[in-house]
């Protein structure tokens, strides 16, 4: 397997964009990722294209849209899916057409634009697709399975409503520093308190919101990585994680979780990192910064662990001691986290990553960690899929 | 099948789900002679790697549970989500059953400073609306065990 580097990063900012379209999204994305690389397009080799599930004929073609714009050249563009693990997975099929020699330069892109309120069904035959039955049946939204996983928490290791409104206090604070967050003002404890209660124990600022966004990332041979940049980002790894019989956790989509665990909860994630600390050898006691998928302040608490950052239970200490803020001992969520951005299923791993690499290059400015060499960008998809990136300079 | 259901007074919202016995609702599952898995629903096999899949049997799930997780939804959720009324808030719990699987479900006749892990719970209904023939469209539901 050869070296693979990023070259250049490029996003369009997360809001919600009614006026334009998703390839209005990923065209920018990627011209930014283009003059970020210095590079021509076309010497692009291959896309690999996060399909964009709302879009139809489009969405579900959504490399070849992309590359229209700006012209066809005949390369392999392969478009996939893995709910929000989708630009995770666009990523690592990116990275290794580079790692085994088939091309020598790749671009993977994710955009999207989340229809408007909460998410739902998308067909309506309940043998085939399980999604149908927690709609119809119990009317369970995507947060009500996070509350439910809350409580278990807080039943098991004391997090008080106190821990999960801190996590938006700090992530707020960097969010309001990165422009290319949607949400952009601090909140205070109160503040945070004092906001709805969504699906209890979780409040409104304590979930994310659905957006529209894009990311792209160019990539690259570490090899001819000096040729476009002075900066090359190494792909340490960028792996894919599916879920493991036995996990306990109630799965978005399901309606039923096995009693005793036999897996770690989040057992989708927990594969995915695993796989990426065994292929990089690096460790989460190397790593400088972390974009982890802060869905709710749950996850914040819960990825922490569940990637081995800290042991069982201990999430909340690390939270309130200031080990996971910039300047602590790890740096999580500088960006702001999906807190200040909402989600775009898409696009989100792949400006995870984007954001990573922006911190490797030094270029984060009032949310910069210093001296950051090692990060780690931690994604989650529903059904369990998950993807893991660990980069270094 | 209860009294209402015989008359066709009372409809499950989608079939194969939970049904009537003599002692009230049980949910509907199916085990795995092989590897032991419960699935619900009983369709959706979910089989221990490595599993032959072989002798799978429907069973009827014991009426009665604990509940290990819950959550209070305040937002009324889209389509296909389809009340009489806006329901909110309601209640989401998370059951234990004695067979090993852990089932969510609408949990009904239950103050909210009632709720408590590892309270005992029972299967029930919840008419989630009436149709145009005067028909109830039920769905499963959780409710804590009635103390003698």
């Amino acid at each position: 397997m050869r070296e693979v580097a990023i070259i250049g990063v490029g996003i369009h900012p997360w809001g919600k964009f009614p006026q334009k379209t998703f390839v209005d999204l990923g065209v920018e994305a990627i011209a930014n990722a283009l003059v970020d690389a210095n590079i021509e397009w076309n010497k692009i080799e291959t896309i690999c294209s996060g399909i964009y599930i709302w879009g139809g004929n489009a969405g579900h073609l959504s490399g070849q849209y992309l590359a229209s714009v700006f012209g066809e050249t005949g390369i392999p563009i392969v478009n996939v899916y893995n709910a929000c693990a989708t630009g995770a997975s666009a990523l690592r099929l990116a990275y290794l057409s580079i790692a085994s020699g088939q091309v020598d330069t790749a671009l993977a892109v994710g955009v999207d634009m989340s229809p408007e309120g909460f998410l739902t069904a998308k067909s309506d035959n309940p043998r085939q697709d399980r999604d149908v039955l927690r709609w119809k049946m119990v009317g369970m939204p995507n947060p009500t399975y996070w509350a439910l996983e809350c409580r278990k928490r807080m039943g098991k290791y004391g997090t008080t409503h106190e821990d999960l409104a801190m996590v938006k206090v700090v992530l707020s604070q960097y969010g309001k520093e990165n422009p290319n967050a949607r949400y952009k003002k601090a909140y205070t404890m109160g503040e945070v308190l004092n906001s709805k209660m969504v699906c209890d124990p979780l409040r409104l600022l304590e979930v994310c919101a659905t957006s529209d966004g894009g990311g792209a990332l160019i990539l690259c041979t570490a090899q001819k990585a000096r040729q476009y940049t002075s900066k090359p980002i190494t792909v340490a790894a960028t792996t894919v994680g599916s879920a493991i019989y036995g996990d306990p956790t109630i799965r978005i989509s399901a309606l039923s979780a096995p009693a005793k665990a036999e897996a770690p909860l989040l057992s989708e994630s927990y594969s995915s990192s695993q796989q990426a600390y065994r292929l990089s050898g690096i460790g989460p006691e190397d790593i400088d910064v972390l974009e982890l998928p802060d869905n709710s302040s749950w996850h914040y608490l819960q990825y922490l662990e569940t990637c081995g950052f800290g042991g069982e239970g201990e999430a909340e200490r690390m939270l309130r001691d200031g080990e996971t803020q910039i300047g602590g001992r790890i740096a999580v969520c500088p960006s702001g986290g999906f807190s200040s951005f909402g989600e775009a299923i898409g696009a989100q791993a792949i400006w995870q990553v984007a954001e990573i690499a922006m911190q490797l290059r030094g270029q984060c400015g009032a949310r910069q960690v210093e001296k950051a060499k090692v990060g780690m960008a931690q994604t989650y998809g529903l059904m369990g899929n998950s993807g893991t990136t660990i980069l270094k300079v | 099948m209860n009294e209402s259901e015989s008359q066709g007074k009372v409809v499950q919202a989608l079939p194969d789900l939970f049904t009537w016995s003599k002692d009230g609702v049980h949910l509907m599952s199916a085990r795995c002679g092989s590897c032991g898995t419960f699935f619900f629903p009983m369709y959706h096999e979910q089989h221990r790697p490595g599993c032959s899949r072989q002798g799978i049997e429907k069973v009827l799930l014991n009426r009665e549970g604990m509940l290990v997780s819950y959550a209070i939804q305040y937002y009324m959720p889209p389509p296909p989500f389809k009340t009489d009324k806006d329901i909110t808030p309601y209640i989401v719990g998370l059951v234990e059953f004695p067979e090993g699987i852990q089932i969510a479900g609408i949990v009904v006749s239950c103050a909210f400073n009632q709720l408590k892990l590892g309270m005992a719970m029972e299967t029930t209904t919840f008419t989630l609306y009436q149709n145009e023939g005067g028909q109830d469209i039920v769905t499963w539901a959780f409710q804590p065990m009635k103390t003698l």
